[in-house]
């Protein structure tokens, strides 16, 4: 088994970052906080996003890297846009990129043949490949980030987060839907993170164009919810080695009894333990994203046979996750008093992990998911 | 409309290397990639073609190791093909040697229009090898370009000076060399990225090219690297309390250097 990123999926993300450096700067991102929070902390009136680093990531051709080579895309795998994610992470770009060009675009190419509306779906894959912000929700009234800039909706009828395991619900209910902007109602919600532009759906099923419904529904919600975690996990991996980073130039530069505060042995302690959570959970990205390209698993001798692309996201969603939090605790720490306040680059960071380790299924969530999957197999 | 654009493949300014105290020169073993000021060039080339609605732009570089890193980023921003020149043979050459292998390395390229490159490398900085070129060539040499526009047989450039620019027209085919920031270099696209792996680099020898080997590297080289040192960390300056009586003593100071 090889997971190792090839040399294009390597250039593709090295091209990301480049232009991300660019076009994302923190000062962009601080600039795309709106809302109560933005006001108050004197951040910003924006919108959630950066129209420049949004319309150069299109001209380059992420948005499109999923979507199917006849509606303008590249054709590609997961495994080419893992690390593209791991980008927008790096420079916490707060635009949808992971919703339209993984969740949407993924969700939509695979059922391109089959869905009742097909023509719905082949537009707007046209449409996410050319630059149109698509994000997706999950259940009847989901808090949904990028929302009130989206132009168009993919919902979900089934929250996979609030399904009870041993009560699952009839799959034949299960229905997903494409919907303009201006058919749902939408109301903004504060988030910790500012520049998340969060807003609660409320949306009906029985309108809209028809992606999915029945079990071909079921089976497609599934499969997106695992794509979003994903996609989470991707973002959740870049943010941690954006704070390590950030933190050791700090700790580089700040200084106590004449020495910069990086040459102190408990710092350096801490953050290598930070950096090791990162670097751990980034191979279970990689492993996830490779099963979810049709890559094949290979079974440790005696390992229990399970349903792996289900487990091997679980496991990838719930070590980011944590890894994100040790590194928020660990950064804060070592940033000392600046690290608390709004005009430090760190808080972009920090909240927007809090935010995405609690997304489409927290750590504990996860781990459960993953429990049960093993002891079912 | 042809253009050839010389590129310069460059250790990576954030991972710099070091200096090799044997030969006294930057070691050139890592990976290497494309000079930020090469960048210019290239997307000047392109927009030129791009106007001119036909033809391509060709690269050409020398580098070591047949290293082609820095030729594939510039081929994914849409360059056509690519000359590289690599041979051991060309260790130690100097500014001038250099220029003797473009300017054949360019002769290869095929039939240009224009032959652009960057005023500088930003590893070396000898900031001779345009003008040394365009003399090995017989071609006229325009420097510090910041906007170039072609019609017909004539190169129209404005050259930046320290007041403004001056305008200078010459007959094509010539050497232009650009200054750093005057367009904005694209982002290679993903498909670029891609088609960049079978665009031809056609790679060569200073045997292939017709020259001399003693004329090239430390043979040829007109130059001796004697000594290499770091450079003199800066001094503390003299700080004077001032009480009171401050100003005189930069009034002696001043005195003392003659300047008042």
């Amino acid at each position: 088994m090889r997971f190792a990123p090839t040399e294009e999926q390597t250039e593709f993300a090295a091209a990301t970052g480049a232009l991300l450096a660019d076009t994302c700067p923190p000062s962009a991102v601080a600039a795309a906080w709106g809302g109560e929070v933005g006001r108050h902390t004197g951040l910003g009136d924006g919108d959630g996003r950066i129209r420049a680093a949004w319309d150069a990531l299109v001209e380059m051709g992420v948005n499109g890297i999923l979507v199917p080579e006849q509606q303008g895309g590249l054709a590609m795998s997961l495994d080419h846009l893992v690390g593209v994610l791991e980008e927008c992470g790096y420079s916490a770009l707060p635009d949808p990129v992971a919703d339209s060009a993984g969740v949407v675009a993924h969700s939509l190419g695979q059922c391109s043949d089959t869905a009742p509306d097909v023509g719905a779906v082949n537009d707007t894959l046209a449409a996410v490949a050319a630059g149109s912000t698509v994000v997706s929700g999950f259940g009847s009234s989901p808090l949904v980030a990028s929302a009130t800039t989206a132009d168009t909706l993919l919902m979900f009828t089934r929250d996979p987060t609030r399904v009870d395991p041993d009560a699952p619900a009839d799959p034949a209910a299960d229905r997903v839907v494409l919907l303009d902007r201006s058919e749902v109602d939408l109301e903004p919600v504060e988030s910790v993170d500012g520049s998340r532009a969060l807003a609660r759906v409320r949306w009906d099923a029985a309108s809209g164009a028809c992606v999915a419904q029945g079990s071909a529904a079921s089976a497609l919600t599934d499969e997106a919810f695992l794509v979003a975690a994903l996609a989470d996990s991707a973002l959740l991996v870049g943010l941690g080695r954006a704070m390590i980073d950030l933190t050791v130039s700090y700790v580089g530069e700040r200084k106590q009894f004449g020495v910069p505060v990086g040459s102190f042995q408990a710092v350096k302690h801490h953050l290598a333990d930070a950096a090791l959570a990162v670097q751990f959970a980034e191979p279970l990205v990689r492993n996830a994203a490779h099963l979810m390209s049709g890559g094949v698993a290979v079974e440790a001798p005696g390992s229990i046979p399970t349903d792996s692309r289900s487990v091997a996201v679980s496991a990838a969603k719930a070590r980011s996750s944590d890894a994100a939090k040790k590194v928020t605790e660990t950064a804060l720490q070592c940033h000392g008093a600046i690290g608390y306040t709004v005009e430090a680059d760190l808080h972009l960071f920090m909240k927007r992990a809090w935010a995405l380790a609690r997304s489409h299924g927290d750590s504990a969530f996860h781990l459960k998911r993953v429990r049960r999957q093993l002891l079912a197999g | 409309m042809n253009v050839v654009v010389c590129v310069k493949q460059i250790p990576d300014p954030a991972d710099p290397g070091a200096l090799d105290p044997n030969t006294k020169t930057l070691k050139r073993d890592v990976k290497l990639i494309l000079d930020e000021s090469d960048s210019y060039g290239v997307e000047m080339a392109l927009q030129l073609v791009d106007t001119a609605g036909g033809g391509e732009v060709t690269l050409v570089s020398m580098a070591p190791n047949s290293e082609v890193g820095g030729l594939r980023t510039a081929l994914a921003m849409g360059a056509a093909k690519a000359v590289l020149v690599s041979d051991e043979a060309l260790a130690g050459s100097d500014a001038l040697g250099t220029s003797k292998v473009l300017a054949k390395a360019i002769e290869r390229a095929g039939e240009a229009d224009l032959i652009i490159t960057a005023t500088e490398s930003s590893d070396g900085y000898t900031g001779t090898v345009p003008e040394q070129i365009a003399e090995l060539m017989g071609l006229p040499s325009i420097t510090f370009a910041k906007s170039i526009a072609v019609e017909g047989g004539t190169v129209k450039v404005q050259r930046q000076t320290e007041a403004g620019y001056d305008d200078v027209e010459a007959p094509t085919p010539a050497v232009v060399s650009v200054t750093a920031g005057v367009v904005e270099p694209r982002y290679p696209s993903f498909k670029g990225i891609m088609a960049a792996k079978s665009k031809p680099v056609d790679e060569v020898t200073v045997a292939d090219l017709g020259i001399d080997a003693s004329q090239v590297g430390w043979a040829g080289a007109g130059q001796e690297i004697l000594e290499i040192a770091a450079a003199e960390e800066r001094e503390a300056g003299t700080i004077v309390e001032d009480d009171g009586e401050g100003f005189q003593k930069i009034v002696d100071y001043l005195a003392e250097l003659k300047v008042i």
